[in-house]
């Protein structure tokens, strides 16, 4: 990558209020006269709503309104429409909202709380795929011909299946001939939360000519907007979403999330601010969750190591919603491989409907789960056919401008650099080298390796704009639609004007606070998506700007534009740096020496949409699914203990072929991907009982990652090799960091003990399982060990 | 049960006392029996009264009693903490570090700094966890309690306080005053094993190990104590009585795991299995008493 003064550093974070404080979360947000709402569940996983008494709740005082199913007679929803506001005739999954409360303070709604009566009669829940597919199931939603959904989806009623995608490539039984190694494998991962920081909150308030406002808890104003719009039947310019920090979001704060709530109670209390806010077990189950995932696969490959077929089913779990999964069924659908090249594939990927908490987007849109089993059978290939695991990954691996999508199109020339990752990677992790020995002869150590690709699963004509305003002062303010939560991508475009126009990056502000009525669009902060969008679209800005600067210029000079360039703050005529004009002298306009002024204010727009990517056909999935794929592997060392049965994560390594705008911040992302994608491996599941009831919707119960299980080492290296079109070749990132540690931990776990683990999380409980099933000799060794020797 | 779920984020009502003498607090305690609760470092209390477990009409605040906040170490009696002497306390007591390496070793690996500051010894014990991390090496240490009401004081072997999950032999109107921990054996040693994966996890399974005196057989000290593998902390005279024997260590061991195998009864919940705890009880008891006398 070529030396720039700003793009390329670690320049350090510039949004440092949260450090002091200072920053605003949506928590923070109260307006005068606001009212509390508070919602109840189901005690039943699937219920029919008999009857529901609410006259309890409203005696007591302080308690202003409380709203049922029946207040809200139509759904809301994304992709497919299937979300009741408050259950309706039916519950779906234990803890779905029956009930809203409203009320003066927060301790009235919660004293309410419990003498809302409602009368049930339990029905049959549905509580795994296999249920849910058999043909005697309960039908869990029996309305699903009436719902709205994207044109994309494609919805199966009368059954409880939510969406049902078809891949297929060459011709797969042909392919399966050409094989001499077969492997198959199942692989599961369970419903898991995202367990962000912040529980999600929301207060809105409505004017008296309609006017909705909103401020909450998100990833993507404008979605929110829009959604907000389209379910509540208003016009998008009436609705003005308020963008805050955001205290983390991982996918589960995408789309529309509870905004719809606060809004409707405020619509029929006339107006008067509504807040809602989650506490954790609340956020537990309001709030949508990870869908759990099946895979069945079958993959060949001739003696030579070159993968000629592959077979799949995989399911998704989706719990009672579906509306945001069903496009990550697609998401697995159309990229249901690792970066390999197969001329034979032929994969359905099935979205279920069961009776479990709703869920949706998740960081890395089902790439880290689809990888978890796919990086397996990679390596019991290469098991098979005795070859190294990095050599046989290196004879399939995706040739950029060679190569054909598993959706049949070619990959681009520039699209990165698969094989590059997988050979750092492994020299990294000293891969098929000796391994030190731990003294305690329990102990065993291990290496494995994932390589992975993703890129965002976005509509084809997702778009994003940007405005670049010139200050007094010669600062400059950006105005992006993106969310901030964490991701730093704010920090990475104030280094792209710093870098264009030449100026220090402190007099480069991105606000993380936004509203939908004052900033430029974008479709949402997903997919690892914003600083390749909006980084186009604030490019294109930035060069309205310079040639509105160099307009101003070539007036004054008296010279062509094209003789004026744009550095240093300035806009000088080429060969002449003593004839220039500052931004800040030109920031409204210019006077001429005679008082004269010229051209007013300076403000760049531009926008941006993805022109390569097209729809997909719908019986075999041929198309381009995607503008940009960014390529990975991710390698391990670990040590499994057989005494506590605890595996821990030793070494880390990260190669990624993207060039970064800020290592210090893609650094940041990588650690917390790491640690991440290490935690579901090994902690991570919510669990139900056979009831369909979540036993886990607290922290102490939930495991996640603390700073003991962070690696004792880890490593990232970004190779540098960009796309074209990226800005300045930087292609996402954020998702990728999180995505090869589950298949690249089994692998290593393999590689230690000799025992395959198909199924997250990798527990101590299922490990000692596993280790009983497959090797009991380690086990014999241990009670010799312990309990025999002298 | 109320017919639907709903999770509290204010406390219900209460009415709060902060009673400033011993007889103040044993006096609310006889008016008020069950309708009290006390409140010391509040880590279980307030959990439990947001989730509903527990709705006190009044809750007592001990932490103005001087008497209460008492840690002092004499020879004969050996340690003695009051009732709302916090774990943060003595985890950095120097007496309790080099003299109670058991205790001390549970106590750093309970919950986290910041809990430890507000969670107290006494509230640890009260709260009948089969959990408690604080519990077994309390119990290899032969702790006592002194439990007061105004009927008068009286002392009871912590090996015979609990009788159920939550469930001791408490009276309603009594307290704890005090946890006495005598004098250790001389030359003591031994560990707190935590099976868990960062400090702040519930244990899965906790073994207290105590040793003295190993190479002498009749004078051999060899206690141990057990957190979740039965509904009570468990303590093992029998193993104690076992390690008296004089036979070859390596018997004496497989014996003695065949002992604890019998008397633990854990159970399958949403933390552990049945069967991965059984494993821990099993192998990780052998690798304790093979450590310290192998």
């Amino acid at each position: 990558m070529r030396s720039y003064k700003y793009v390329g550093k670690p320049i350090p974070r510039q949004d440092v209020s949260k450090v002091f404080g200072d920053a605003i979360y949506a928590y923070d947000v109260k307006l005068p006269g606001m009212l509390y709402a508070k919602l109840v569940g189901s005690r039943y996983a699937h219920a029919r709503i008999k009857g529901i008494d609410l006259s309890g709740a409203l005696r007591v005082p302080g308690v202003v309104r409380v709203f049922a199913g029946d207040d809200f007679p139509f759904k809301v929803g994304l992709y497919a429409a299937d979300r009741d506001v408050l259950a309706r005739g039916k519950t779906l999954y234990y803890g779905q909202p029956v009930a809203g409360i409203v009320a003066e303070t927060l301790q009235a709604a919660e004293e309410a709380a419990e003498l809302i009566e409602v009368d049930y009669e339990p029905l049959k829940p549905v509580l795994t795929i296999e249920e849910a597919l058999s043909p005697d199931a309960p039908i869990i939603h029996e309305e699903m011909s009436k719902y709205r959904h994207a044109s994309f989806v494609y919805p199966k009623p009368g059954t409880n299946i939510a969406n049902y995608l078809k891949l297929r490539k060459g011709d797969v039984s042909e392919g399966f001939r050409k094989a001499d190694v077969v492997v198959e494998g199942v692989y599961r991962e369970p419903l898991i939360s995202h367990a962000y920081l912040e529980n999600w909150v929301g207060t809105a308030r409505v004017f008296h000519d309609g006017t909705v406002e909103i401020w909450s808890s998100h990833q993507s104003p404008f979605a929110v907007r829009h959604l907000l719009a389209a379910s509540l039947g208003l016009p998008e310019g009436k609705v003005i979403v308020h963008h805050t920090f955001t205290g983390g979001g991982f996918g589960g704060k995408a789309g529309l999330l509870l905004e719809h709530i606060p809004v409707l109670f405020s619509m029929r209390l006339g107006g008067r601010p509504v807040r809602l806010e989650l506490n954790r077990e609340e956020n537990f189950f309001f709030m949508a969750q990870r869908a759990g995932y099946l895979f069945r696969m079958r993959t060949g490959a001739t003696k030579e190591g070159k993968l000629v077929a592959h077979y799949g089913e995989y399911y998704l779990d989706a719990g009672a919603y579906a509306d945001y999964t069903v496009n990550i069924g697609r998401s697995v659908g159309f990229v249901p491989t690792g970066p390999y090249e197969i001329p034979n594939i032929h994969v359905d990927s099935v979205t279920v409907y069961t009776n479990k908490v709703p869920t949706t987007a998740f960081r890395g849109f089902g790439m880290q789960e689809m990888h978890f089993a796919f990086e397996q059978q990679m390596d019991k290939l290469a098991q098979e056919l005795g070859i190294d695991a990095l050599e046989l990954r290196l004879r399939n691996a995706i040739v950029p401008g060679k190569s054909y999508l598993p959706t049949q199109v070619r990959v681009r020339e520039d699209a990165g650099d698969p094989a590059g990752t997988m050979k750092r990677a492994a020299e990294l992790i000293r891969l098929g080298k000796e391994i030190k020995k731990p003294k305690e002869p329990w102990k065993f150590r291990g290496v494995g390796m994932a390589s992975f690709w993703k890129g965002p699963v976005q509509p084809s004509n997702a778009a994003s704009s940007a405005i670049v305003k010139v200050n007094e002062d010669g600062s400059i303010d950006v105005l992006v639609g993106t969310g901030e939560m964490g991701q730093g991508t704010i920090n990475a475009l104030a280094q792209i004007v710093a870098e264009e126009l030449g100026i220090p990056v402190e007099k480069v502000r991105v606000s993380p606070a936004r509203s939908t009525d004052s900033v430029a669009y974008t479709w949402q902060t997903v997919g690892s998506r914003g600083l390749f969008s909006e980084g186009q679209a604030l490019l294109r800005a930035i060069d309205d700007l310079k040639n509105q600067a160099k307009e101003i210029a070539s007036l004054v000079f008296r010279v062509f534009r094209d003789e004026v360039e744009v550095s240093e703050g300035k806009a000088c005529v080429k060969g002449k740096p003593w004839e220039c004009i500052t931004l800040a002298e030109m920031a409204l306009g210019y006077t001429l020496p005679n008082g004269r002024a010229i051209h007013g204010p300076l403000i760049g727009r531009g926008s941006h949409v993805p022109s390569q990517t097209t729809y997909l056909d719908p019986e075999t999935g041929k198309g381009e699914p995607k503008p940009f794929m960014t390529f990975g592997t991710g390698a391990v060392e670990v040590e499994v203990d057989l005494l506590t049965m605890r595996v821990k994560v030793l070494k880390a390594v990260t190669v990624l072929d993207t060039p970064v705008i800020n290592p210090g911040l893609a650094l940041g992302q990588v650690y917390g991907g790491a640690v991440m994608g290490i935690s579901i491996t090994l902690n991570e599941e919510l669990k139900v009982d056979p009831e369909g009831r979540l036993l886990n919707p607290n922290f102490t119960d939930y495991k996640v990652a603390r700073a003991e299980d962070i690696p004792d080492e880890m490593v990232a290296e970004f190779l540098g090799v960009g796309q074209k079109n990226a800005p300045y070749g930087a292609k996402g990132i954020g998702e990728l960091t999180m995505i090869p540690w589950p298949a690249a931990i089994a692998n290593a776990i393999h590689n230690a003990i000799g025992v395959r683990i198909n199924e997250l999380p990798i527990t101590p409980d299922k490990l000692l399982q596993a280790v009983m099933r497959q090797r009991p000799e380690l086990l014999e060794a241990l009670e010799k060990e312990l309990l025999e020797a002298s | 049960m109320a017919s639907v779920l709903h999770f509290r984020t204010t406390l219900p009502n209460f009415t709060y006392r902060r009673p400033s003498s011993l007889n103040e607090l044993l006096q609310l305690k006889a008016e008020l029996g069950g309708e009290a609760s006390l409140l010391a470092g509040g880590t279980d209390l307030l959990v439990d009264m947001r989730s509903g477990i527990r709705r006190p009409k009044v809750v007592v605040d001990v932490k103005g009693i001087n008497e209460l906040h008492l840690l002092e170490h004499t020879r004969d009696r050996g340690l003695v903490v009051g009732a709302s002497v916090t774990l943060g306390e003595l985890g950095r007591n120097e007496l309790v570090r080099f003299k109670y390496p058991v205790l001390y070793g549970a106590i750093r690996k309970l919950a986290d700094p910041s809990l430890r500051e507000r969670a107290t010894l006494a509230g640890n014990i009260a709260n009948a966890s089969p959990a408690a991390d604080s519990v077994p090496p309390l119990l290899v240490y032969g702790a006592k309690l002194e439990l007061a009401s105004l009927r008068g004081r009286r002392q009871v072997p912590l090996r015979e306080f609990f009788t159920g999950v939550k469930k001791t032999v408490m009276r309603e109107d009594e307290v704890i005053t005090k946890i006495i921990i005598p004098e250790p054996p001389e030359g003591s040693e031994g560990e707190y094993f935590k099976a868990v994966r960062t400090s702040e996890d519930l244990a899965v399974v906790g073994i207290a190990a105590l040793f003295a005196n190993k190479t002498e057989p009749r004078e051999r000290i060899v206690r141990l104590g057990f957190a979740s593998v039965a509904p009570t902390p468990l303590y093992m005279d029998s193993v104690e009585e076992l390690f008296r024997r004089d036979a070859p260590i390596n018997e004496l061991i497989k014996e003695a795991i065949k002992l604890v195998l019998k008397e633990v009864n854990p159970i399958t919940d949403v933390r552990a299995t049945k069967e991965y705890r059984l494993h821990l009880v099993k192998y990780v008891t052998a690798y304790l008493l093979r450590k310290y006398l192998g």
